[in-house]
């Protein structure tokens, strides 16, 4: 995930995950920014929809917990 | 009027709706926005297809050859008739108008003509991305002028108390009559629609709206592949000719 904000105000960031089929990990597939979780699904899916997934997710970047980031360990 | 014009008359304004979306493809308010009005463009296009698909099962095509040279003769709403100007109008097409479609989507899938049933249900799933979309920007707020006339627009689509839709309802062929629609369409949006008078007199039952008018001449030509053709080299041009 990348380090640096291309938000400002009262736009959230959010990382989208997906994954193909039920055998594999999700796995991060790209980012998108809205005002709420409403609106960032909707971009979502229109974003990232191109492929076949089966499983699609988002989180806002807030809320994830990092243990260290890269030069870290 | 038969279950054939209601749906022609979806399919039409899903067309209309599609291609409406997609000139906001490089306009709206954020890089998201552009691909999510590209992106809904693309489905309700893909979703005019699939109803225009459903005529001929249905048993009963309208479309006549009018088509081709009177853009009055497409049975859109009058909210189509133009490109949109403002974003507001594509808010509150997105929002009302196309939950409006949705609604009568559902009382198809929910009725009981078969090919519906099976045809559109994956529509309704695509849909919920449009409704979130709308829902959300609705709630940042815009001005209220194309908020009414969508909801007048809307309830107007539905029909009259006793009009076709109604009819269709009590024969089971859809789930929801026009107060059932307008209520499921309040429901969605958690909101209650302004008050307004609709003077059914002056309602044209196959176009399923009260004004005159039709979609500009660029888009009519564009439809029609007009538009394509002035771009096509001149000897391509002669050799059709």
């Amino acid at each position: 995930m990348t380090r640096y904000k291309r938000v400002s105000g009262d736009a959230i960031e959010y990382e989208v995950f997906a994954r193909k089929t039920r055998g594999e990990p999700l796995h991060q597939v790209g980012s998108v920014v809205a005002p709420d979780d409403d609106l960032a699904v909707a971009y979502a899916r229109a974003t990232y929809d191109e492929e076949r997934w089966c499983e699609m997710a988002i989180v806002r970047k807030e809320h994830v917990i990092e243990l260290w980031q890269p030069g870290e360990t | 009027m038969s279950l054939s014009d209601l749906i022609l008359s979806l399919a039409d304004n899903k067309q209309m709706l599609g291609l409406r979306y997609a000139e906001w493809a490089t306009r709206a308010p954020s890089l998201e926005a552009d691909i999510a009005a590209a992106a809904m463009g693309l489905d309700d296009l893909g979703h005019s297809r699939v109803l225009y698909g459903c005529l001929e099962p249905l048993g009963a095509d309208p479309r006549g050859l009018d088509r081709e040279s009177d853009a009055a003769s497409l049975h859109a709403l009058t909210y189509f008739d133009e490109p949109w100007s403002e974003w507001a109008q594509f808010v509150a097409a997105n929002a009302i108008l196309d939950t409006a479609f949705t609604a009568m989507i559902e009382a198809c899938v929910g009725g009981s003509v078969e090919v519906l049933q099976h045809r559109l249900r994956k529509m309704l799933m695509e849909e919920r991305y449009h409704f979130l979309h709308g829902r959300s920007w609705l709630k940042s707020g815009i001005s209220q002028e194309p908020l009414n006339r969508a909801w007048v627009e809307a309830i107007e689509w539905f029909g009259p108390p006793d009009g076709d839709v109604a009819t269709l309802h009590r024969e089971g062929k859809l789930s929801m009559g026009p107060d059932e629609l307008h209520s499921r369409l309040e429901e969605q949006l958690a909101t209650r629609s302004p008050s307004m008078t609709i003077d059914w007199k002056s309602w044209d039952p196959i176009r399923r709206r009260s004004r005159p008018g039709a979609i500009d001449e660029r888009t009519f030509s564009m439809l029609r592949g007009l538009e394509e053709k002035k771009f096509a080299p001149s000897s391509a041009a002669a050799k059709e000719n």
